[in-house]
């Protein structure tokens, strides 16, 4: 059927394919499973019920009106602060000065703390009695807060947490880009007389447009599926307030242990993210090609 | 008015690295000089100094009288094309054109007819909407030249502008800057490592090697009357042979040069000043244009043996070996009947051998 070089290609190729048909087709298809049936613990049976799962999270009113509009807002946000804030010190670091080394390694140390070790420090800081942050304001005659009992505030600092961990990811990465373009540009756009801000708008944002495009597909699909912070910060409260899909998906499945529910938001989320991700690979490829 | 004057300048890269040593230049208003060399003789980071893209380590530069050391690149009022045309690739070609005068708040007006004048003259016109990628490399090169005219800079600065050009469009462009130049004539730099480049467009010619300037002169100066046995070999093409010779007076008078047991009669001119060397060994060197096939003058003709024929069309360049030195013999008539192998008689045009002191390197003259 094959030839020897096929044979060949397909077995250096078997060990890769095996492992992901293992670990990601398996278990998708079991999960898919799952979410047709009445699939709990405590009922064996395991009843066929088709897309009542689906049809029950879809007109759910926690899922429709906080969930999704939390985890979109979220995404936006986040991806956008960190994208902000990465550039302003890609661009920072893009010129030399002294020190600038000892500050490139400093700003990459959010990167090698782990998100659950964040999260637990950054809920310490906002800690309504023994928090750094109230003492701070109490100090300076404000009063202090019950950051992460409170929806809106909770929020944000979920955010700011998100945003704290991924600058330096969008840093390194934008750097790396700022480094590898051409020299000759900004040369003729000195002699040219050319205003920083104008060099910023005609010269650097465009030629580092893919880039930025990449980093912001990539980091959007990762924020849409955050989950350790939140869970972290305020395991989705107050209430089910700050609660992003990947949590609702959890929280169904593994607290409620109503797995066939969970399945079925599970695979929701997975659409939508492969809906969005196909969109936006095709925003790249239209950047890039322009 | 903008002549550019470089004094004692100097560029070092760290504590290591000399890159331009003690260069001293006065380039005059409205003068087109080409600064060539070999990679890394620092031609390149003289331009660069001079349009401030470089720091200078010590020296002077002057440009219309006015010290620049220290000024940024905008405020020298001056214009550069780079080797790859440095556009900018998301602009249209208009909007390249216009950039540099919408820096300075040029009103619109003014810079459509600056761009509309550039363009005529550089048959831009109908490229104006397109962006640089949509362009070949000639045009993107007109573009990059437009960008410099609708300036109306005091001086233009040229970084190896056609190097990334093939052949043709090289020899293409190298009118069109000449034309230019003849319209609007304006202090002009050219850096090159291609020396038929700087001979065609120079007024004057400078030749850097390590650093140093060698010469400067005219294109004539740098051709008939080398400073040394570097700029002999470096101007001309194909290269000026060298060859190791003993110089020889004899009893009645005549100086003649020997190798390899061949004898040529060396004329007045260089006779008087190598008659002081009797007996010692000397460079001589002849270019090949002036070798011809056959026995010449008397006392200037030798033999070779061919190793390689070169047809071109219009001439034959001969690889010919005399003793164990290579010799390139050019101008042999495209129809001459001549094989690898073959034994041939060549001689020396009198007056047209050059002469180089060995350890110094250079000219023995009178």
């Amino acid at each position: 059927m094959f030839g020897e070089q096929q044979r060949f290609v397909l077995l250096l190729i078997a060990p890769a394919a095996l492992l992901m048909l293992l670990f990601q087709v398996v278990p998708i298809v079991i999960g898919a499973n799952a979410s047709f049936r009445d699939w709990a613990l405590y009922n064996p049976k395991k009843t066929w019920v088709g897309l009542d799962h689906y049809h029950a999270v879809i007109s759910d009113p926690a899922f429709l009106y906080v969930v999704l509009p939390n985890t979109f807002i979220f995404m936006v946000v986040s991806v956008a602060g960190a994208l902000v804030t990465g550039l302003a010190l890609a661009l920072l670091l893009n010129r030399p000065f002294p020190g600038q080394k000892l500050v490139q390694t400093i700003l990459l140390v959010p990167l090698m703390v782990a998100p659950v070790v964040a999260a637990i420090m950054i809920r310490w800081i906002f800690n309504d009695q023994f928090g750094i942050a109230n003492v701070v304001l109490e100090a300076i005659g404000l009063e202090g807060q019950p950051w992460l009992v409170q929806r809106w505030s909770a929020f944000c600092i979920i955010l700011l947490t998100d945003i704290w961990l991924w600058t330096p990811w969008f840093t390194l990465l934008l750097l790396s880009g700022l480094q590898s373009l051409p020299k000759e540009p900004f040369e003729a756009a000195a002699i040219d007389g050319t205003s920083t801000w104008r060099v910023f708008r005609y010269l650097t944002l465009p030629m580092l447009r893919p880039v930025i495009v990449v980093c912001v597909v990539i980091r959007a699909i990762d924020a849409f599926r955050t989950f350790d912070i939140v869970w972290t910060l305020t395991g989705g409260g107050p209430g089910r307030s700050t609660e992003l899909f990947s949590l609702y998906a959890y929280v169904l499945a593994f607290l409620n242990l109503d797995l066939g529910r969970g399945s079925a938001a599970a695979i929701i989320g997975g659409l939508i993210i492969l809906v969005l991700g196909v969109a936006m690979y095709r925003l790249v490829d239209r950047i890039a090609k322009a | 008015m903008a002549a550019i004057t470089l004094e004692k300048l100097n560029k070092h890269y760290g504590s290591v690295y000399h890159a331009v040593k003690d260069v001293d230049l006065a380039i005059a208003d409205k003068e087109f000089v080409a600064l060539v060399g070999p990679s890394g003789c620092g031609k390149s980071t003289t331009l660069r100094m001079i349009a401030g893209l470089e720091d200078i380590s010590s020296g002077d530069i002057r440009i219309g009288g006015r010290i620049v050391n220290h000024l940024p690149p905008r405020d020298r009022d001056v214009a550069m094309v780079f080797q790859n045309y440095a556009l900018y690739q998301h602009l249209s070609v208009y909007d390249n054109l216009a950039f540099g005068l919408r820096n300075k708040k040029t009103p619109e007006a003014d810079i459509r007819a600056a761009i509309d004048r550039a363009a005529g003259m550089l048959g831009l016109h109908e490229l104006l909407q397109r962006k640089p990628k949509q362009l070949s490399g000639g045009q993107q090169q007109r573009v990059a030249l437009g960008r410099c005219i609708v300036r109306n800079p005091q001086v233009f600065l040229f970084d190896e502008p056609l190097s990334n050009l093939d052949a043709k469009l090289r020899a293409q462009m190298r009118i069109e800057i000449k034309r230019l130049h003849a319209e609007i004539p304006t202090t002009s730099v050219f850096v090159t490592h291609d020396q038929v480049e700087a001979m065609t467009l120079g007024d004057r010619v400078v030749i850097m090697r390590d650093g140093r300037i060698q010469q400067i002169g005219t294109p004539l100066q740098v051709y008939g009357k080398p400073a040394n046995k570097f700029v002999a070999g470096f101007i001309g093409a194909p290269a000026m042979n060298f060859i190791d010779v003993a110089v020889a007076v004899s009893p009645s008078g005549v100086t003649s040069v020997e190798a390899w047991g061949i004898k040529l009669t060396v004329s007045d001119a260089n006779a008087r000043a190598l008659a002081v060397r009797n007996g010692d060994r000397v460079i001589m060197g002849v270019r090949p244009e002036h070798l011809m096939l056959g026995d010449g003058a008397p006392g200037m003709g030798f033999d070779a043996g061919v190793e390689v024929v070169e047809q071109l069309g219009s001439e034959i360049l001969l690889e010919t070996l005399v003793g164990n030195t290579s010799i390139t013999a050019a101008r042999v008539p495209a129809e001459t009947k001549i094989a690898r192998g073959d034994q041939v008689r060549l001689s020396v045009q009198p007056g047209r051998l050059h002469f180089f002191d060995p350890e110094t390197e250079l000219p023995i003259s009178a």
